[in-house]
């Protein structure tokens, strides 16, 4: 062996060289390799970091969730309008961090007439397209079944959004919610398409893409998510599973809930109860 | 090694050196801190000031309103409802505060379809007036398939017709309870009937008018005896003569004006029987606040049946062409025509009042 390739080196004089030469390369790809890695490696899992300074707040301590009881909300919209205000959401028709629809059967139907609040009948009903109201147009009809069904963000645990982000301005945090840093949104809108549940928002005005935050800033500190406070009837619920007695910890436990389309592996982090097949 | 070899190699550093040097310059410092996103982000989304911030906010100076609100079906978490005070007076803000108050619905309209700010705004200390008009109430208490059963709903139609709700419910304690109020006046009749000697030359010494163009007052609530004596002094209700009998009233003799009124018997007076069998029929409309024989079921509404047919007729006039104005009864007056207001007038006129 050793003898063979002696002689090949005597026999091929520049094969050395190119075999330094690819060496030298390698090892300098590899260095280079390292070396560029490095701040990736040095980065420290979200749980080993000290937590972001939010005073009175540690992100490791909780899990949120929310849940959605559909046999006790009323429609009335007030969860919209709050959210609206609380977050400075566009005041027209079109934007929506969280929205309500409304799933009608009439004698005979196989599947369910919806619309939501955007609907043009339910703006008419309204008049503006900064107050929101559900329309009567099935006072007089055979309504054999209907139910209103609030929807959001699902904060899913697999987030399709965040993995498409080519800028890293939407994440998860360590508590669960996936949020979005503004500053770095360069408008793209992938994870506008990536979401199947149609949660996020594009925000014309300022050219980055917008959706709920779980009212990020209110349960911080200690406060419920705007739509969750104004809601009249309990229909909206949440809180922190870590805590066996959270109202969301008692709505999973006593409620057979479920999330909107299990099957696309984003595992939802909202909890719905007493909603039906059509509804996803 | 070759120049040419170097001098590539010594390109690919220079590139990679300068590659590197400008992501560690454009990368924010926190970039990788917990993951793939800028660190600092977090803290900054968290920062942001709560608009919505609770029943205790309002309470520290609306103590009055609070406890009527506390007290009501709209605050019952045992059976799910928690209607707080920014359901309907929408987000607090910085309230009193004009700065940083979000904007009213009235102001939102305004503003039309833009990114709302919530800096500092022109204008007076900030109000957060709840919608006068139905929307606020229908909002939820219109009768609509998909609302839950347990909600309580009401057919607008049917109901009080575009009567704003708040001329019969207190929108913080809304549920108008006929049993709390009692009929009992509390004033001394026999006090009432000396001062009753101004009042007899034309609604008679017991109450039963003297003209069928003035109202008998025999029998009536005193509650409303009250009242309309009241607004006859403040001028709330303009008529010349009734305003210069009620300005030497003091409050004291309304009560017992009104106590001895009230506790007199009153008869009927009869009229056409055709135009009260017509009158009965369109009386659906007054039976919710009048009763549906005339007979008020709440002091504060006054008692139809007896009333003299000519004094009924000339205020449901009234009402309809403006003279005299209530939230409710202006709204009410001005979808009957004259002839149904003849027939109504009959009707009760004829009414028994026992």
């Amino acid at each position: 062996m050793e003898s063979d390739t002696s002689e090949a080196k005597k026999a091929e004089p520049g094969s050395a060289l190119r075999r330094n030469f690819l060496r030298a390369i390698g090892a300098g790809v590899a260095c280079a390799g390292v070396w560029m890695n490095d701040p990736l490696r040095a980065a420290t899992p979200a749980e080993e970091a000290a937590p972001p300074d939010i005073p009175g707040y540690d992100w490791r301590k909780h899990k949120w969730a929310f849940g959605v009881d559909a046999t006790r909300c009323i429609g009335c919209l007030r969860c919209v309008e709050a959210c609206k205000a609380e977050n400075g959401v566009t005041q027209d028709a079109h934007h929506f961090r969280t929205w309500v629809e409304r799933y009608v059967y009439l004698e005979g139907d196989e599947h369910a007439r919806v619309d939501s609040q955007s609907d043009p009948g339910n703006i008419a009903a309204s008049g503006s397209q900064q107050a929101f109201r559900f329309d009567n147009r099935y006072a007089s009809a055979p309504v054999e079944k209907a139910f209103f069904v609030p929807k959001l963000c699902n904060h899913c645990t697999h987030p399709a959004c965040v993995q498409v982000c080519p800028t890293g301005a939407t994440y998860q945090t360590p508590d669960g919610v996936v949020l979005i840093d503004h500053s770095y949104c360069i408008g793209c809108q992938y994870c506008v398409q990536a979401c199947p549940y149609g949660a996020r928002e594009f925000n014309h005005a300022m050219g980055v893409t917008d959706k709920c935050t779980w009212c990020y800033h209110r349960i911080t500190k200690g406060l419920q998510p705007a739509c969750v406070e104004v809601c009249p009837v309990e229909a909206r619920v949440f809180g922190d599973r870590n805590d066996p007695d959270s109202p969301i910890s008692r709505f999973i436990r006593n409620n057979r809930v479920s999330v909107l389309k299990p099957q696309t592996g984003n595992a939802p982090n909202v909890f719905y109860a007493g909603i039906d097949k059509e509804v996803s | 090694m070759p120049k040419h070899i170097m001098r590539l190699m010594v390109l690919v550093a220079a590139a990679a050196v300068a590659g590197f040097s400008a992501k560690t310059y454009f990368t924010d410092k926190s970039y990788y801190r917990y993951g793939h996103y800028r660190g600092d982000s977090v803290a900054e989304i968290a920062s942001d000031t709560p608009r919505f911030r609770g029943n205790a906010y309002c309470k520290s100076c609306h103590e009055k309103q609070y406890a009527a609100w506390a007290g009501s079906p709209h605050n019952k978490p045992s059976e799910g409802r928690h209607v707080q005070c920014e359901v309907c007076h929408g987000p607090v803000g910085l309230h009193p505060a004009r700065e940083g108050v979000p904007p009213s619905f009235d102001e939102r309209l305004a503003l039309g379809a833009k990114h709302v700010s919530f800096g500092a705004q022109d204008g007076p200390p900030g109000k957060l007036p709840a919608r006068k008009d139905q929307t606020e109430c229908i909002q939820c208490h219109e009768a609509m398939p998909g609302r839950p059963a347990a909600q309580r709903q009401v057919e607008l139609a049917a109901h009080a017709g575009t009567a704003p709700c708040v001329s019969c419910h207190d929108p913080h304690a809304p549920k108008i309870s006929f049993s709390g109020m009692t009929d009992k006046p509390k004033g001394n009749a026999a006090a009432g009937k000396v001062l009753s000697a101004n009042c007899a030359a034309c609604h008679g010494p017991a109450g039963a008018s003297t003209n069928p163009a003035w109202p008998n007052l025999a029998g009536q609530h005193a509650a409303y005896l009250i009242t309309a004596l009241q607004a006859f002094k403040s001028g709330a209700r303009p008529n010349e003569m009734m305003a210069g009998m009620a300005a030497g009233l003091s409050d004291a003799d309304m009560e017992n004006l009104a106590a001895y009124f009230s506790g007199r018997s009153c008869k009927v007076s009869g009229a056409d029987k055709a135009k009260v069998s017509l009158g009965k029929k369109r009386s659906a409309s007054c039976a919710l606040c009048h009763g549906p024989a005339g007979v008020s079921p709440n002091p504060a509404w006054p008692d139809l049946a007896g009333q003299n047919d000519a004094y009924l007729g000339a205020t449901l006039k009234s009402f309809k062409d403006g003279g005299r104005s209530h939230p409710v009864m202006s709204s009410v007056a001005k979808t009957l025509s004259d002839a149904d207001i003849d027939n109504l007038a009959a009707f009760y006129a004829s009414a028994n009042c026992k």
